[in-house]
């Protein structure tokens, strides 16, 4: 058979696992005890996929480390339980208020928009008073000292700085809430696919995710301010559709309705959408983003609604914005990010027509000049690649030896300081004099050794924000920048940027790719001189470099588009970040695969893997199952909740032997106990409230764990009946059924338990996300990933 | 320019002996003058377009309206004297840039008569806007007049000028004094060695930058001031080689060594310091986990 199909070679040998690895340091649990999760113990993830992507690796197969726990990721409930309860309510629900439900969506998507718009145009304006300010301190210092002697105190002061900032970011991810760190866009992903990471959607990590992305790009890392625009939209969508707050105990007994993961799925793919919109002035380009690294389960009216937040928010943006510059009512400032006005649209029409008309005489020359993008974006998905190689190694000699978060702020301490190290001495050393022009938009122009007049070109690249280096590398005149300070300046930036993400601080890698690109296109550009336009050869360099790093094609081509305000850019974008893609999918994946896989997180990518039709439910699943009777004692539910090793959260409800009648989740059990819906009890209290699905609804999102509720020894006793509770009607699937299908119904659907049966109907096992997530396409034919233990 | 207004009044004049509003006007516009007409021409065979309207009104109110009135050719005229004034101020003062110092009283006297052209109303109710500056599309008068005020506005010397055009103003009058200090200076240790320049003319050089910065600030830049900064500048550093040389090369290289020595120090430390733990691996619950490996390889062969 042409698949090999290896099994990790220690699955067979369980009685030597004690001894592996011992070469290997690890991780402490340090981390785990600092969330108070002593009762569960590190696990780590092995996989066999590093031994060729570490340099290091020996036969032995290499270990992934984590510094979460891989059981804290629990799947999200898209599956709408209609139990008794659920019809009930519905049947009480007028037409009328179908309708406002309804209205109630549309003006929660508004808001979404809205204060997602709010909360970008806050990160901007503060950024930009609080780096002006630092700019101009750290100007005059230069300025005084370039004259007197002492310029390396000037350097001191700007390392200083900028550390001190960047400890304030690092100290509030690492210590509060360090789920804030990185850009979230990899961890909104996963929260679309189904996952739930914990506290990733709360209160307390959208303000500390603000605060943090602001002291990292005013401490001048080599980072921008997009990604985390679009976990703060998530936060703010699911914040918002549940009306009220459980961080601040406020409820404003709004959109109770919509307090449930389906509904509150809709709205954060809405929320991402509005954070792309805002970040990148780019509507349409927040809704492709939604559905290209999301949601699987889209309809029309959704993507509509979508689209409306996204229009919303970018639309508050620019409002604020244009208030803010003072000019209000000029909406020319749709985003965080703007790439600018390429006016020029007449001159690149020009330029794809000058190989067409080539063409027609010679038909070398048009390959010519598509070949001639190709090798760019080949470059480019090349350098993509190198710069996800590096980073990946840089995560886990992260993960496995800088996991305290007193190093972990030490570390972005030194990073920071180093940024401003380095590119103080670019700037230092750079010969780059250009001359001052009323149309040069240079905000802290420095002069250092350069003739009166003119200012040093290294430094409007390195002494200024990341945006601000964009915009000057895609619009300021041909001639403003030599090849050597280009070269320099890529050179420097790309080991600045791959070192940077990953570090404890909440920033995105969108900028610093775009940069990198931009100085790499525009460096193309004059080299090549071809067509004397660098700055669109920055765009298209960007666009390329972005591509290669982070791998999106659909959505980030109509970014680029949308941010750029030109449609004609359209197909040269689209081709670069195709080849990009494919020659960085060749090497390795993107960054933030890279970083899902490196948490651990069990993703379902959209196919289930090739060649596994030979694999059945049969062998994917979990057995025995723990099931529970459909009247059953309260003494073994809790016993069963309460078992740490096991820690299960859906149990199929049987009635002897093992028949299957419904499906109930742990959630909801606890909600019961919680009551007291006892059998007795209701026999014995005639006035009884019956339980409604509002009790169910208040409890959520964060269910009390089982060791909250207090349960006595004579109601151990009692018995419960889960008829009106359970989901009578859960998805099952004969023993038979192949891993492609099991995974088609669970991408498709959005299941988290998949009840597995035999020929009567009853329970042999149950199929989870994790069990799925186990099967993954290596190098040798099919891989199962094994967990283990410290 | 005086030729085409001429040929402009001709055409009236001509078109004076016909009483009748007809196409013969055009015919003789055609037969009468050289290429100036041509647009008249072609204004009245097209008479929708909207550029034309004005001229197409002048045409159909021709017996009254035909001759323009003594007072505005007079006007015209003087407007016509200050122009040319005007200009051949400008052009000796192109290089160095003295366009503003030199010339500002020409352009106030400019715009005095514009002025009368365009608002005041004569002898006779006459306008003398509508007759010499919409009258066709080409617009002479209002053209040339715009190209200069075009050229007032870039060059920004109403920053440099007071409020009628009486006199410079008294930052730009300092700043020239300062200029021509910095100057001398300069004349005066020119010959020899250069260093001596450096250090002896670098005090009214400095006030001359300062100042120039001052007035950035406040917005009171003409052309002529940052032209003349800007060549004094060049002589400073591109001449005189005054510029601040790189001197402390081997203090930064020290310093910033240090700092990339930092981050290594810090991982070598906290590779050399990490903790190791012993793992095992967890058994996830499977139906005959064993049997089901065998059942892959069997499958497998």
């Amino acid at each position: 058979m042409a698949n090999i199909t290896k099994k990790v070679s220690w699955s067979s040998r369980p009685d030597e696992s004690g001894a592996i690895g011992e070469g290997t340091p690890l991780l402490n649990g340090s981390e785990q005890q600092r969330h108070g999760r002593q009762l569960i113990s590190m696990y780590v993830f092995i996989s066999y996929l590093a031994k060729y992507a570490l340099p290091d690796s020996d036969d032995v197969c290499l270990l992934f480390f984590f510094n979460c726990n891989y059981f804290k990721f629990q799947s999200l409930d898209y599956d709408n339980i209609e139990n008794q309860l659920f019809l009930e309510e519905e049947r009480r629900m007028s037409h009328m208020s179908f309708r406002c439900l309804e209205i109630s969506r549309w003006v929660v998507c508004g808001l979404i928009g809205f204060l997602t718009g709010l909360i970008a145009c806050f990160i901007d304006i503060v950024v930009e008073q609080l780096a002006g300010i630092k700019y101009q301190v750290v100007k005059e210092n230069i300025e005084k000292f370039t004259e007197v002697g002492g310029l390396s105190i000037s350097l001191l002061l700007w390392a200083a700085l900028n550390s001190a900032i960047v400890m304030l970011g690092a100290i509030i991810v690492a210590f509060f809430e360090p789920i804030a760190a990185g850009s979230g866009i990899p961890q909104i992903k996963c929260y679309l696919n189904g996952v739930k990471i914990p506290r990733v959607v709360r209160l307390k990590t959208l303000v500390v995710k603000v605060c943090g992305v602001i002291c990292s790009v005013v401490g001048g890392l080599a980072v921008g301010k997009e990604g985390p625009m679009i976990h703060s939209g998530a936060v703010v969508a699911a914040g918002v559709s549940q009306g009220r707050s459980t961080s601040l105990k406020r409820d404003f007994k709004i959109f109770e309705y919509f307090r449930r993961d389906t509904e509150k799925r809709d709205f954060v793919s809405a929320g991402a959408a509005a954070g792309v919109s805002a970040a990148f002035g780019a509507p349409v380009g927040g809704v492709l983003f939604s559905l290209e690294e999301g949601a699987s389960f889209w309809n029309q009216m959704l993507t509509w609604r979508i689209f409306f937040a996204s229009m919303i928010s970018t639309f508050t943006l620019n409002f604020f914005l244009s208030i803010y510059h003072n000019n209000p009512g000029d909406l020319s400032n749709p985003g965080l990010i703007n790439f600018g006005r390429f006016q020029t649209d007449s001159e690149a029409y020009y330029l794809y027509e000058i190989p067409l008309f080539i063409a027609m005489g010679a038909i070398g020359k048009f390959k010519n000049f598509f070949f001639f993008l190709h090798t760019k974006s080949y470059l480019r998905g090349l350098l993509g690649a190198l710069f996800n190689i590096l980073n990946y190694w840089l995560t886990i000699f992260r993960i496995r030896y800088v996991h305290r978060p007193c190093l972990q702020v030490m570390e972005a301490m030194l990073v920071a300081a180093v940024t401003a190290t380095v590119s103080f001495t670019m700037i230092y050393f750079s010969n780059d004099c250009q001359p001052l022009s009323p149309d040069n938009t240079e905000e802290y122009p420095l002069q250092l050794f350069c003739a009166d007049g003119e200012y040093n070109a290294m430094a409007t690249a390195f002494f200024n924000t990341p945006e601000r280096s964009v915009r000057s590398l895609f619009h300021n005149q041909p001639g403003s920048y030599n090849p050597l300070t280009l070269g320099l300046f890529t050179l420097t930036y790309f080991f600045l940027a791959c070192w940077t993400y990953g570090l404890a601080v909440s920033a995105g890698v969108f900028i610093p790719s775009l940069l990198i690109g931009a100085a790499w296109g525009r460096l193309f550009g004059i080299l090549l001189a071809i067509w004397a336009v660098p700055g669109k050869y920055a765009l298209i360099g960007a666009a390329a470099q972005l591509g290669g790093i982070v791998r999106m094609t659909l959505s980030l081509t109509v970014i680029v588009v949308e941010a750029t305000g030109n449609v004609t850019y359209g197909l040269p974008i689209m081709l670069v970040l195709m080849t990009a893609k494919i020659v960085g999918d060749y090497f390795v994946e993107g960054l933030y695969d890279i970083h899902i896989k490196l948490q651990s997180v069990p993703f379902l990518h959209w196919e289930a893997p090739a060649t596994s039709h030979w694999l059945t439910a049969r062998e994917v699943m979990s057995s025995p199952v723990t099931c529970l009777n459909r009247i059953e004692k309260v003494g073994t539910i809790v016993d069963t909740l309460s078992n740490t090793s096991t820690n299960h959260n859906g149990f199929p409800v049987v009635v002897q032997p093992a028949r299957l009648c419904g499906l109930i989740l742990r959630s909801q059990l606890i909600v019961l106990l919680k009551h007291k819906v006892f059998v007795e009890l209701a026999r014995s209290r005639l006035t009884h409230r019956k339980l409604q699905l509002k009790d169910f609804r208040d409890a959520y999102p964060r269910f009390p764990p089982i060791q909250s509720i207090h349960v006595s020894q004579d109601e151990r006793e009692c018995m419960m009946d889960l008829t009106e509770f359970m989901n009578p009607t859960p998805y099952t699937v004969p023993q038979e059924t192949s891993l492609p299908r099991v995974f088609k119904l669970f991408r498709a659907l959005g299941l988290r338990h998949l009840v597995v049966v035999d020929d009567e109907n009853n329970v042999i096992g149950l199929v989870t996300r994790k069990d799925l997530a186990r099967y993954h396409m290596g190098k040798h034919g099919l891989e199962e990933l094994q967990l283990a233990q410290t | 320019m005086s030729f085409h207004t001429s040929c402009f009044l001709f055409i009236f004049l001509v078109a004076q002996f016909h009483t009748r509003v007809s196409c013969d006007v055009v015919d003789l516009n055609v037969l009468n003058v050289g290429d100036s007409p041509a647009a008249v021409h072609a204004a009245v065979f097209k008479p929708a377009l909207g550029w034309s309207s004005s001229l197409s009104l002048l045409l159909s109110s021709f017996p009254e309206d035909l001759e323009i009135s003594e007072y505005c050719s007079d006007l015209l005229h003087i407007f016509g004297q200050r122009y040319v004034s005007y200009v051949n101020c400008l052009v000796p003062a192109a290089r160095p840039v003295k366009v503003c110092q030199n010339c500002f009283s020409s352009y106030g006297s400019l715009i005095d008569i514009y002025r009368n052209i365009s608002d005041e109303v004569g002898p006779g109710n006459v306008s003398c806007s509508i007759s010499l500056l919409h009258s066709d599309r080409l617009m002479v008068v209002y053209l040339l007049y715009h190209n200069l005020e075009d050229l007032w506005t870039k060059s920004g010397c109403e920053h440099c000028v007071t409020e009628g055009f009486l006199a410079l103003t008294n930052d730009t009058l300092y700043f020239m004094t300062i200029l021509n200090q910095t100057h001398s200076c300069f004349e005066k240790y020119h010959q020899g060695n250069h260093s001596e320049l450096c250090t002896n003319c670098k005090d009214t050089y400095r006030q001359l930058n300062e100042l120039f910065s001052r007035m950035e600030k406040n917005l009171t830049l003409c052309i002529d001031i940052e032209d003349a900064i800007n060549s004094t500048r060049k002589m400073w550093s591109k001449t005189f080689n005054c510029s601040l040389p790189r001197e402390e090369t081997v203090p930064v290289i020290a310093v910033s060594s240090f700092m990339l020595f930092l981050p290594i120090i810090f991982y070598l430390s906290s590779f050399l310091h990490s903790e190791q733990k012993k793992r095992k691996l967890i058994h996830p619950k499977r139906a005959k986990s064993y049997t089901s490996l065998m059942n892959i390889q069997d499958k497998q062969n």
